[in-house]
């Protein structure tokens, strides 16, 4: 399986965030997310709803292309976790200013509700920079919707296992695993949205899954500048992602 | 004809739309951005209930426990030809009636109801709560809870309490207890007596009085409308319907039915959506939610407790006049059915009251059968229908959602 790790960037503040990241190229992961401050990120559970406030007063574009640079030395492949309102206006720009920084492509999560009809002129303009959009599906997402995005994408998938990032209700993690997998059976699935715990890494181990997209459980330790409780925390993913 | 056993016509699973949906749906979105609303779900929603919320099934199985409560309460409801009412209208085609009516309670509210009650059931909840307008909600609540030996408590509109002292006697004589909402009971209904002591009171208040009261008690919410695990339940009205025409050698071009929060039209239109078969909503035109009310992120409770639901809506706030169809007089409507109005796959229409007693009386003069003033909605859209040359020779089916003989005290002469 492999492992992604989200920030909101720069939570809780630059010097901090900087100390944070340098502490997680110490461990074993594959994708870096970082995640582009918004004023209403309203997909996202409240333990991230209230990083993007402090990441957005603190956004410093220098220490993100530095960020992501220093992330891609350390042979990890860095996305963007970006609402659609940042594609508005200037989306060519943006799109290039994203590649020019070294991003590999981005996860828009609002994109196939709110901005449907949107959704394949985002994906041919990111194509064109050479920026792959990464479909994040939901168990709401219908087959049809899964199986048309998926044809016009090529990277990985990002499955969202609850209706908001750290939360939890209850799924059948099995059936939702064997869904998405039967509707899109050559892809990488990567599943996030509230994933907490050895115990559901596990179950979506055993389901199958290609791999856990972690950021909630990450918020507590930086919040409260705890490193230990940090490393901590890292380690019990890697454990469980990596681990038998 | 042969009589056809009532357990090959009930189907074993309830159909979830969300998968077969041209659009995503948007999920639910907090309302207060320091809080989780969804996360709250997980204390006042059975396990279950909230699982089928967001599940990506087509099909949940039925328990068979509900399979035999479903028996027990009338199900499968019939399916009748209008024959009456097809002559007097001197429609050329044929007009088919599901009789949701023909339950113990005299609605379709039964049916999401039963599982919503047994699930709270097996989770060991002593106690459930919700809310009632027209009443019909709160008499299956009651029902469904004494059926699974659990106690129900239910905030019922201030102005039904006292215009509708026979839903309250039925609610008491199955076991429940009822409260006129606003109530002194909850914080919020404090909230709004205080203001106003003679408040009226509207389901939005009433929903946040129950869920309120659930949440201080540790009891469970039952959830009666708009919700997707209520639409899935009732995906039964139209899963039977579809197999009663079979049986019958016939099949619909349009189907017909009333909207308030949209569980009975979705229940009995949405296992036919892969279909070409034409879909028509009724809504009241005193709650125009589909020709004056936005689709947009909305609260379905007033208080703003329960998350935001993406629907066709009037605002939260909207104080709908008082008709006799308690049960259209909602802001909003289920989000797949907003989805399916705003894609164009189901039209809909706007009825007046005085339209849909007129067909109320048509209906009763005809078939026989009181409708409810809710159903009356959909009844006066089927005899416009009819009357369209256009529409000669059509197979028509619409879903009679409930029986009005307990609502006639309140009709005026
Ligand atoms: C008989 C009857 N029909 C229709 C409705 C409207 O609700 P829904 O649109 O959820 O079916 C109600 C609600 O109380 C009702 O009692």
């Amino acid at each position: 399986m492999k492992l992604a790790l989200y920030f909101t960037f720069p939570y809780p503040n630059r010097e901090s965030f900087i100390r944070f990241f340098h502490g997680s190229l110490n461990h074993k992961y594959d994708y870096l997310e970082l995640g582009i401050p918004t004023e209403f990120p309203y997909y996202d559970g409240p333990i991230i709803r209230k990083t993007h406030k402090s990441a957005g007063e603190n956004y410093s574009e220098n220490l993100l292309r530095e960020t992501v640079k220093e992330a891609i030395s350390k042979k990890r492949k860095v996305y963007t976790l970006v609402y659609y309102n940042h594609f508005k206006k200037d989306r060519k720009d943006f799109l290039q200013n994203l590649k020019s920084m070294g991003f590999s492509g981005a996860i828009v999560p609002d994109l196939l509700t709110d901005f449907f009809p949107e959704r394949f002129e985002l994906v041919d303009a990111m194509n064109e920079e050479g920026l792959s959009l990464i479909p994040f599906f939901t168990s709401s997402t219908p087959d049809k919707i899964i199986r048309d995005v998926t044809g016009r994408t090529d990277d990985w998938i990002y499955h969202g296992l609850q209706p908001s990032t750290g939360i939890r209700v209850p799924v059948s993690t099995d059936l939702m695993v064997n869904r998405i997998r039967s509707l899109c059976p050559e892809r990488e699935i990567i599943f996030g949205f509230g994933i907490n715990g050895p115990e559901i890494i596990h179950e979506l181990k055993a389901s199958g899954a290609d791999g856990i997209a972690v950021g909630s459980s990450l918020i507590p330790s930086m919040e409260t500048d705890d490193m230990d409780s940090f490393h901590r925390e890292i380690h019990m993913l890697e454990e469980g992602v990596y681990g038998e | 004809m042969y009589k056809i056993a009532d357990e090959e016509i009930i189907p074993r699973r309830w159909y979830n739309i969300v998968p077969d949906l041209p659009e995503p749906l948007s999920p639910p979105r907090d309302h207060d951005p320091e809080k989780s609303s969804i996360d709250l779900l997980n204390k006042i929603l059975p396990k279950e209930i909230l699982r089928q919320e967001f599940t990506s099934s087509r099909y949940e199985d039925i328990p068979d426990e509900v399979i035999e409560q479903y028996l027990q309460i009338g199900r499968p409801t019939p399916l009748v030809r209008a024959v009456n009412l097809e002559r007097i209208l001197g429609f050329r085609g044929k007009i088919f009636f599901k009789n949701e009516g023909a339950t113990a309670t005299g609605s379709h509210k039964i049916n999401t109801a039963l599982p919503q009650a047994y699930y709270a059931r097996k989770e060991g909840v002593e106690e459930v709560v919700t809310e009632t307008g027209a009443g019909q909600w709160g008499t299956a609540t009651a029902l469904a809870a004494t059926l699974n030996n659990i106690r129900s408590t239910i905030f019922m509109v201030r102005v039904s309490y006292e215009q509708k002292p026979l839903r309250k006697k039925i609610i008491k004589l199955y076991g429940g207890n009822t409260y006129a909402s606003p109530s002194n009971l909850t914080e919020y209904g404090r909230k709004v007596l205080a203001k106003d002591p003679g408040h009226p009171g509207t389901l939005g208040i009433a929903i946040s009085e129950a869920v309120q009261y659930a949440l201080e008690k540790g009891y469970k919410y039952m959830m009666g409308s708009v919700e997707n695990t209520v639409i899935t339940h009732q995906s039964i009205i139209g899963q039977e319907t579809r197999r009663q025409l079979e049986f019958m050698g016939e099949s619909a071009d349009t189907l017909i039915g009333c909207v308030g929060g949209g569980s009975n039209f979705s229940g009995f239109s949405f296992p036919f959506v892969e279909s070409e078969t034409e879909m028509i909503a009724t809504a009241a035109s005193e709650v125009p939610k589909f020709s004056k009310g936005d689709y947009k992120y909305d609260l379905i409770d007033t208080a703003g407790i329960m998350p935001e639901l993406k629907m066709f809506s009037l605002g939260s706030d909207f104080v709908p006049p008082s008709i006799y169809a308690g049960g259209l007089r909602y802001h909003g409507a289920a989000p797949a059915l907003s989805l399916l109005i705003r894609e164009g796959r189901i039209k809909t229409e706007e009825v007046t009251e005085e339209k849909s007693m007129e067909a109320m009386g048509i209906f009763a003069r005809t078939q026989g059968i009181v409708p409810a003033p809710e159903s009356s909605h959909a009844i006066a859209t089927v005899i416009d229908y009819c009357k369209n040359p256009e529409n000669q020779g059509k197979t028509v089916v619409f879903n009679l959602s409930g029986h009005g003989l307990l609502d006639l005290s309140i009709i005026r002469d």
